[in-house]
């Protein structure tokens, strides 16, 4: 997935309700993280979470796997 | 079984004769920045510099509309009719800041008004949250949860072209005029209707202390980004680094200078268009 450059990806978790494990919803492209905050919240509003929280995708250490983590597509792994 | 403060006033009709009009003109004032400050968002649904800052623009338009009615639709008590606030009015009867007469012509201007407007709606708001006058608490926390992340997006904004020296520059060019609106939007020091307001306990505090407290949400940021407009005196308070000039400023229509509404963003506001697809 491209992106512009300063920009990093946010990876975005949450949960409708307490109870509820955080599960991953989706991905933002943003400069910063106020800018991320934003857009996952205003994006990802198909439902009413009780609790969402973003990462940059370069906080994530791959465990099992050389490649980049939260790739999709094998051709694209490294 | 009520719970209703004893000193609370349930409707308008509580609420002091000589107050009303006041509690209407500044209910009437949010609603309308508000409603044009969601066209403004609007405009930059297919502009915006990147897909996700246009979904946040149909975002924060969506949210300003909403506000805006609740609050037109609040001012049926004042014995308004909301329709007639909403689709009848003419530009100089519109109790709009003056940031928000013209469409900004580039994305720093909507980041001035995200960033600096939007934020000082929000500290008016919030002065309402325990007013006396009960109607507004439950409605106020709802604008003021979705309010949070358009703040997010204007100071994440304002972070984002402070990087870059062309960003910078553009930024400086489009808030150091809000800049000053801002700081007169909330009244002519020491007094005026949110004053008045303040001394009833409709609202939290007065024109200066709202100054104040926008001066220390929005403060910190401008410094960050090198725009030269606050700085932090000893006693830790922000503060600006000019005095609004007040001349041009009248209170009753709160706003600086004795301009309007531009006809396309009247038409546009009042859905012009709509109703005359209507009559067809």
């Amino acid at each position: 997935m491209g992106h512009l450059s300063g920009e990093h990806l946010y990876e975005i978790f949450a949960r409708q309700k307490r109870e509820d494990r955080l599960e991953h919803v989706g991905t933002v492209s943003a400069p910063n993280a106020a800018l991320a905050r934003a857009y996952a919240w205003q994006t990802y509003d198909e439902q009413k979470w009780f609790e969402m929280v973003v990462a940059p995708r370069e906080a994530f250490e791959p465990v099992n796997r050389d490649e980049d983590p939260f790739t999709l597509n094998p051709a694209e792994a490294r | 079984m009520s719970t209703t403060d004893p000193g609370g006033f349930r409707t308008a009709g509580d609420v002091p004769m000589e107050l009303r009009a006041d509690l209407a003109a500044l209910l009437l004032s949010l609603a309308d920045n508000k409603r044009l400050l969601g066209m403004r968002y609007a405009e930059w649904l297919l502009g915006a510099p990147t897909l996700e800052a246009g979904i946040a623009c149909s975002a924060m338009a969506q949210d300003e509309w909403g506000h805006s009615r609740i609050l037109y639709a609040m001012l049926k008590d004042f014995g308004e009719d909301p329709g007639r606030l909403e689709h009848e009015r003419e530009a100089t009867e519109y109790l709009n800041s003056e940031l928000l007469d013209d469409p900004p012509a580039e994305w720093a201007g909507l980041v001035a008004l995200n960033f600096l407007l939007d934020a000082a709606l929000s500290v008016q708001i919030e002065a309402l949250k325990d007013s006396r006058f009960e109607p507004l608490h439950y409605k106020v926390r709802k604008v003021l949860e979705e309010e949070r992340f358009h703040f997010e997006h204007g100071r994440g904004w304002v972070a984002r072209m402070a990087q870059t020296r062309a960003g910078g520059e553009a930024l400086k060019a489009a808030l150091t005029p809000a800049w000053e609106s801002c700081l007169r939007w909330f009244g002519a020091p020491g007094g005026e209707l949110v004053g008045r307001l303040a001394g009833a306990g409709i609202c939290d505090a007065g024109s200066d202390e709202l100054r104040s407290r926008w001066l220390g949400r929005v403060g910190p940021f401008v410094e960050e980004a090198g725009l030269g407009l606050a700085r932090r005196a000893g006693d830790g308070q922000w503060q600006s680094v000019t005095d609004p000039d007040w001349s041009g400023w009248d209170g009753s229509r709160r706003r600086s200078g004795d301009g309007a509404l531009n006809a396309e963003t009247l038409a546009g506001v009042r859905g012009d268009k709509n109703r005359a697809m209507l009559m067809d």
